[in-house]
């Protein structure tokens, strides 16, 4: 199984790191749509399905922590993971970034396997790229 | 504030490598005397516990070094507009670490960056601003903050 994500930051060549650091782990991506800000990522969002979003917060016209509020009103879209990456690390702000409903967040300026490591983690899936055994259910049904 | 000037030249020092290390793959090294010969400049102010703005020098050479080593392309021919992006990415970067460092529980609203070609005259010195200069084998770059 392949997953889509959606990547948005106002800078094109951090959009072309992450994509490139999030091919090269070894993760099945089917595709990878990227925005701007907060406004274009929801236009993309009202036309694709994406597995995973990862944002950056300070961009112009709508910025990550409007973007994050959209989503939480929306009943459909608020399922997405959203992973923040952002240089703005305060516990203040990192804690206000998880109030509106993201999975976890990097620092800038970030090491690779951050990222990886994370994203395996969000989206539940083994480094192979599939599926995470349960072991809880596993239990259950090991009869 | 002019009585935390040294600490502040630290944190800021302490990120400038942070960030040109983790992202760029460049090594940086403090340069004794102060260089004049930058290309391009890019700048990004703050608000919050304290206020100011920061501003990075780069010279073209080290900021095609940065795109070229950030994305792994060896191209020669950078485009003007991948420099201008991953300038203002690092002093987002910056700025950003070298906050978090100083009031790690305090929030800070950060503009967004500023891209222009690099004109001494228009850089005012005076006394609140901070000024450092690095060397590295790609090429130099100036820091200036004014809090």
């Amino acid at each position: 199984m392949s997953f889509n994500i959606l990547i948005v930051d106002d800078s094109r060549s951090m959009c072309a790191v992450i994509e490139k650091i999030v091919s090269i782990s070894g993760f099945k991506m089917d595709h990878c749509f990227k925005a701007g800000n907060g406004r274009e990522a929801l236009n993309i969002l009202a036309k694709e399905w994406v597995d995973v979003i990862i944002s950056d917060i300070n961009m112009p016209e709508m910025n990550g922590l409007e973007f994050l509020g959209e989503l939480k009103k929306d009943s459909l879209l608020r399922a997405i993971p959203v992973i923040v990456i952002s240089t703005e690390g305060s516990e203040e702000r990192i804690q206000s970034v998880f109030d509106l409903g993201a999975k976890d967040f990097i620092k800038k300026p970030f090491l690779p396997e951050e990222i990886k490591k994370v994203l395996y983690e969000v989206i539940g899936v083994s480094n192979e790229g599939g599926y995470k055994e349960d072991k809880g259910d596993d239990d259950i049904f090991d009869f | 504030m002019k009585g935390d000037i040294k600490k502040i030249r630290e944190t800021m020092t302490s990120s400038i490598f942070e960030v040109f290390e983790k992202m760029f793959y460049i090594f940086l090294e403090p340069l004794d005397i102060r260089y004049d010969g930058y290309d391009i400049q890019t700048a990004i102010s703050f608000k919050g516990t304290i206020s100011g703005h920061v501003m990075i020098l780069f010279s073209k050479e080290i900021a095609r070094a940065m795109f070229q080593n950030m994305l792994g392309v060896e191209d020669d021919n950078i485009a003007r507009q991948d420099m201008e992006d991953c300038s203002k990415e690092a002093i987002n970067m910056v700025c950003g670490n070298f906050l978090r460092r100083l009031y790690d529980t305090q929030v800070f609203n950060l503009s967004m960056p500023t891209f222009t070609e690099y004109k001494s005259e228009n850089l005012e010195l005076d006394d609140d601003i901070c000024r450092m200069d690095f060397d590295s084998d790609n090429g130099k770059i100036g820091v200036m903050m004014k809090i």
